[in-house]
């Protein structure tokens, strides 16, 4: 069922479909693009009333219970859900506007729901996203050896050029870890896809994880033919912290 | 691992649950149950807060209609085993020590659950608690409890799943065991059983009914199709994992059980809302439509503020309730919009909806629910809530709305009549009901509870299958009660032990009059349609 637009990639509802062959201009002037993302050629207004030049479609994807909605939370509130477990019905919008190099990016982040029944709907939505937050808990081995089942949906669903960043979450829980980082960072490797430890509760990392893909995909959709390409890889590597340094 | 897990994932590609726009309906016999009114007293349709267009509910009569696919004409069949349930209790105490085999599945899932779930079910708490409910398979594999965990109470589902069958086997169906000042009724819906063990003086039929709830509970959140799909592909089958993370949902609604009335009469309370300001919002939700759409709900908390529906489409006010229930249950829908499929069981237990559920602002009470047939609908509705929200501010409704909110509901004094201290009306063709705020008396869960566990036995006074009554008066020592039902409507009247038996019938009338004075505030007369 969600399979039969798949190859389109053009999700976005609005956006007007202009010339596919855009021609960049200079600055601002941007005219929509093929990709469904969003170039107002005059800042446009978000949902909650803030100004962006630019907007792209991110999604948190992973087992329940994992921390997805308490990145977001930590993300775009600075706070940390403690207590309860709240688990996330279906799947959760929210808006956020970053400054990326003098140029505000809306990112739309889509919470899902981890739990197996939210499945079908969550795939319809995978064709859209820009980027795919893929999330596994350090202290739950399951959550981690699912990835890779998580990475075969995400290629049967998602995107061709989607990009992926896994990330390990709850780093700060140093006593219960059971998948050490080394190993995240292997399967990181084995398939290609940049990867950190986060932690929701210290924050640690959380606002790098969501600017890295703002960078790559701001760059992805405004660089000049002749730009080199911007290593993701390598920007995380130089600005990540590790568990040690962080715990404020 | 993994492979298993995504293997074992059923929303197999090719099985579709989605609710076609040309099928909405599943059979016409939900407009059947519409129901004919004979004519004493105040006739049906004409008495206070009867909707003027006809109802936006499916018409309910009362739990009549709920229970009646529940209980087949084997009432010559019921068995009722006395001695048997002491024995099932002391069996499971015994076998309640053993290991589970699911001991690491169990552990990582207890982490998702509250305290509740820790308790220990081999102690007395455990056994004191006043209602409990427990969910298992065909196969007597546990899928839900309210108090404890599933896996400590494997064997005690065990045996009543052989209990059941132990009766069934003999060309029997096992309803209830009355021992002990315990009540056990079992629930077969295929392929899920149902158990309820109570303290409470509440009657095998109100037990029933709220096994009932539970289980469409279960059914909207999977599809009965699901539901039955699942488990002839697999009889062992642990639903638990399809149902991970909606414990808390089941948790609530038998919570909800305990204290809204509106579950027990079947009907929804109204937001008191000036009619003009209702339906500037009714007309601003009206318009927000989209081609998909099948039903704008505008939720004050647990009360309604307005219901817009696509022609000839009926929501069950059962339905509504879950709706209810999903969003008080969950906090996740305050910040961002919420999208999530959800079956609407009385409506076709076959297929999603597709429910759009925002909060109008993170702070207010107001939640919007858009339910679409369209799983791809999510921006369209989006669009919507947008269009509607411009519209309430175009029109500056939404100050008088925020208002109404921060106003409590109305308290007795209102209504000026002595010795009354609470009252739930209900009218019955619109299926909407009124109460006012609860007195201090009242307040606190317990008290609350206590106060509904009156006018359930007053409920099941009223609909007693063989012998219903038309009123009932009782005084306690703590209160006195009168409670009566014609065709129009059912009233139930709290009244402090100093009150008498022609006080409360001519209290009747006097809150009858004031209701009607009052009832374009209390009720939505005049529901739309788009």
């Amino acid at each position: 069922m969600s399979r039969k637009k798949a190859l389109k990639g053009k999700g976005s509802s609005n956006t007007p479909n202009s010339s596919p062959s855009a021609e960049k201009e200079k600055g601002k002037k941007v005219s929509s693009q093929a990709n469904g993302v969003v170039h107002p050629s005059r800042p446009s207004l978000s949902n909650s009333g803030e100004f962006y030049d630019i907007a792209f479609k991110v999604m948190l994807v992973g087992d329940s219970g994992v921390g997805k909605t308490c990145l977001l939370v930590r993300f775009k509130d600075g706070a940390f859900l403690a207590g309860s477990f709240i688990s996330t019905v279906g799947i959760d919008f929210r808006n956020k506007v970053l400054s990326i190099d003098s140029m505000r990016v809306k990112l739309q982040i889509w919470d899902t729901a981890g739990q197996e029944r939210f499945r079908s709907v969550t795939h319809a939505y995978y064709r859209d996203a820009h980027a795919l937050l893929l999330l596994y808990d350090v202290t739950n081995k399951s959550s981690f050896d699912n990835i890779q089942a998580w990475l075969t949906e995400i290629h049967e669903f998602a995107q061709q050029n989607v990009v992926i960043m896994l990330l390990g979450n709850k780093a700060d829980a140093t006593h219960e870890r059971i998948v050490k980082r080394e190993e995240g960072e292997k399967l990181a490797k084995e398939f290609g896809v940049p990867f950190m430890e986060t932690s929701a509760k210290t924050g640690l990392n959380v606002e790098l994880a969501f600017t890295a893909v703002a960078k790559e995909l701001k760059h992805r959709e405004l660089k000049e033919p002749n730009e080199p390409k911007f290593q993701l890889q390598e920007y995380v590597n130089k600005e990540m912290k590790g568990v040690g340094c962080c715990r404020s | 691992m993994p492979d298993v897990r995504m293997a074992a994932y059923v929303h197999s590609k090719g099985v579709s649950w989605e609710v076609k726009n040309d099928t909405l309906m599943p059979s016409d016999r939900l407009r059947q149950d519409r129901s004919e009114s004979p004519t004493p007293g105040l006739v049906e349709g004409t008495e206070p807060g009867a909707g003027q267009e006809g109802a936006m509910f499916v018409h309910a009569q009362s739990f009549e209609d709920l229970t009646a696919d529940s209980e087949p004409n084997t009432d010559n069949k019921s068995a009722e085993v006395d001695d048997a349930q002491e024995e099932a209790l002391e069996e499971g105490d015994e076998e309640e020590h053993l290991e589970s085999e699911q001991e690491e599945k169990g552990k990582e899932e207890l982490k998702n659950s509250n305290k509740a779930k820790e308790e220990d079910v081999t102690s007395e708490t455990w056994r004191s608690h006043r209602k409990h409910v427990f969910v298992l398979s065909e196969a007597g594999k546990p899928i839900y409890t309210r108090y404890g965990t599933e896996e400590a109470l494997s064997s005690i589902m065990g045996v009543m799943m052989l209990l059941m069958s132990f009766v069934e086997d003999k060309k029997n169906i096992i309803r209830s065991i009355h021992a002990d000042g315990y009540r056990v009724v079992f629930l077969r819906k295929t392929p899920l059983i149902l158990v309820g063990v109570s303290r409470t003086s509440c009657s095998d039929r109100e037990l029933t009914r709220e096994l009932q709830y539970v289980y469409f509970q279960i059914v909207s959140l999977l599809t009965l199709t699901q539901l039955n799909h699942v488990f002839q592909h697999r009889q062992s089958y642990d639903l638990r994992r399809l149902l991970a993370g909606s414990e808390h949902l089941t948790d609530n609604l038998l919570r909800l059980l305990d204290r809204d009335p509106g579950l027990l009469l079947s009907a929804v309370m109204c937001l008191p809302l000036a009619n003009s300001a209702r339906d500037v919002v009714s007309s601003s939700l009206q318009a927000a439509k989209a081609k998909n759409l099948v039903f704008s709900i505008l939720l004050a908390g647990n009360r309604l503020v307005t219901l817009v529906r696509k022609k000839d489409q009926f929501l069950h006010h059962m339905d509504l309730h879950l709706l209810f229930n999903l969003v008080g249950s969950s906090s996740s829908f305050r910040e961002g919009e919420g999208w999530t499929p959800i079956c609407l069981p009385k409506f076709n237990p076959a297929g999603f909806f597709h429910a759009h559920i925002s909060y109008l602002e993170p702070a207010s009470d107001l939640c919007l629910i858009l339910v679409s047939t369209d799983r791809e609908d999510f921006f369209n509705l989006s669009d919507c809530k947008k269009r509607f929200l411009e519209r309430l501010r175009r029109r500056s409704a939404y100050q008088s709305l925020q208002e109404a909110l921060n106003t409590p509901s109305y308290s007795l004094s209102q209504v000026g009549i002595p010795e009354l201290r609470h009252f739930v009306y209900k009218s019955k063709s619109s299926g909407l009901y009124t109460s006012p705020d609860l007195p201090a008396l009242y307040e606190g869960g317990e008290e609350q509870e206590r106060l509904m566990g009156l006018y359930q036995h007053l409920h099941s006074c009223l609909h007693h299958p063989t012998r219903p009554l038309r009123c009932i008066y009782r005084c306690t020592d703590t209160e006195n009660l009168y409670a009566l039902v014609t065709s129009g409507f059912e009233l139930y009247l709290c009244f402090s032990p100093l009150g008498t038996k022609s006080l409360a019938v001519s209290a009747v009338n006097r809150l009858l009059k004031w209701i009607r004075k009052e009832e374009d505030r209390l009720f939505i007369l005049s529901p739309l349609t788009y």
